[in-house]
């Protein structure tokens, strides 16, 4: 009995290691921190993160107010920009995030 | 005489010994019975009973046009922290030979960076996953943007309560949630 058990561990094992196909979504949240400054965090949700993606900081008059890049903790920090902005966490085309400030605790 | 023939098994043990083999049979029944579901999403995926599983007919802008369908008539997908997806599949139309691209957001994209989700595959059948934030409007609309070689735009809305009744139904579940 024992022995059966044991030969079928090992499938059994393997069969529930084998999840589900995951996405890769983009996924970017932005928080503030001290200084009147803002901290956003870049990633994908099959756990990678995302160090060197562009992150910029645009005005809603489509300026580009902080042009940046995400370091190698995958985070940005910058001032907080005065008026109307949005966060874009740009991975390539079609793997954007959108963040309006209005989402960005003051 | 033989070890084993002396080993007395009460009447539940030999009940069990006798019939377990006939457990396989179970084994059978199971797929069997998932296979209409499977054979349903296979001919689904060959693009044999259509585009997805709630035809919205033809979209058109400018001289372009799509013919799109929600692939599944369901409430959005959650991918974890990424949060809420839908699928929406496209067939691109036979004059589209000038379309680089074609994205679809929920409300009126801000700039082509912010066009939202990409479709990829054959121009015939094509598929784009979708981000419904939490907090969308159920009177929001879906945007497509055709994107040309010379980088000209064409877009075209369509009312998300059309597009996917599922997922008004179950925006106005989430009571506008952040």
């Amino acid at each position: 009995m024992m022995s059966t058990a044991r030969r079928l561990l090992l499938p059994l094992l393997l069969l529930s290691a084998a999840g589900p196909a995951l996405a890769h979504n983009p996924m970017c949240e932005c928080k503030p921190v001290d200084g009147g400054q803002i901290e956003c965090t870049g990633g994908f949700s099959d756990g990678s993160g995302a160090p060197g993606v562009t992150l910029d900081v645009i005005g809603y008059n489509e300026e580009i107010l902080v042009p940046g890049k995400l370091g190698e903790n995958s985070k940005l920090t910058f001032k907080r920009p005065e008026g109307e902005f949005y966060v874009l966490f740009d991975a390539g085309p079609g793997h954007v995030v959108e963040i309006d400030y209005a989402d960005i605790e003051q | 005489m033989s070890k084993a023939a002396v080993i007395e098994a009460g009447p539940l043990r030999r009940f069990w010994l006798k019939w377990r083999f006939h457990l396989n049979i179970l084994l059978l029944l199971i797929p069997l019975g998932l296979m209409p579901k499977y054979l349903h999403e296979a001919s689904m995926s060959r693009g044999e009973i259509g585009l997805g599983e709630r035809e919205l007919g033809e979209l058109q802008a400018g001289q372009w046009s799509v013919k799109i369908a929600e692939r599944f008539d369901e409430a959005p997908r959650s991918d974890g922290p990424a949060g809420y997806f839908k699928q929406f599949n496209i067939a691109l139309c036979d004059t589209c030979t000038k379309v680089k691209a074609v994205y679809l957001r929920v409300g009126k994209p801000r700039s082509l960076r912010a066009a939202g989700a990409l479709f990829s595959g054959n121009p015939y059948r094509m598929t784009g996953i979708v981000n419904i934030p939490l907090k969308t409007s159920p009177d929001a609309d879906l945007w497509l943007t055709f994107e040309d070689w010379d980088g000209s735009l064409q877009q075209v809305s369509i009312p998300l309560a059309k597009a996917s009744p599922a997922t008004v139904a179950w925006l106005k579940q989430q009571g506008g949630k952040s």
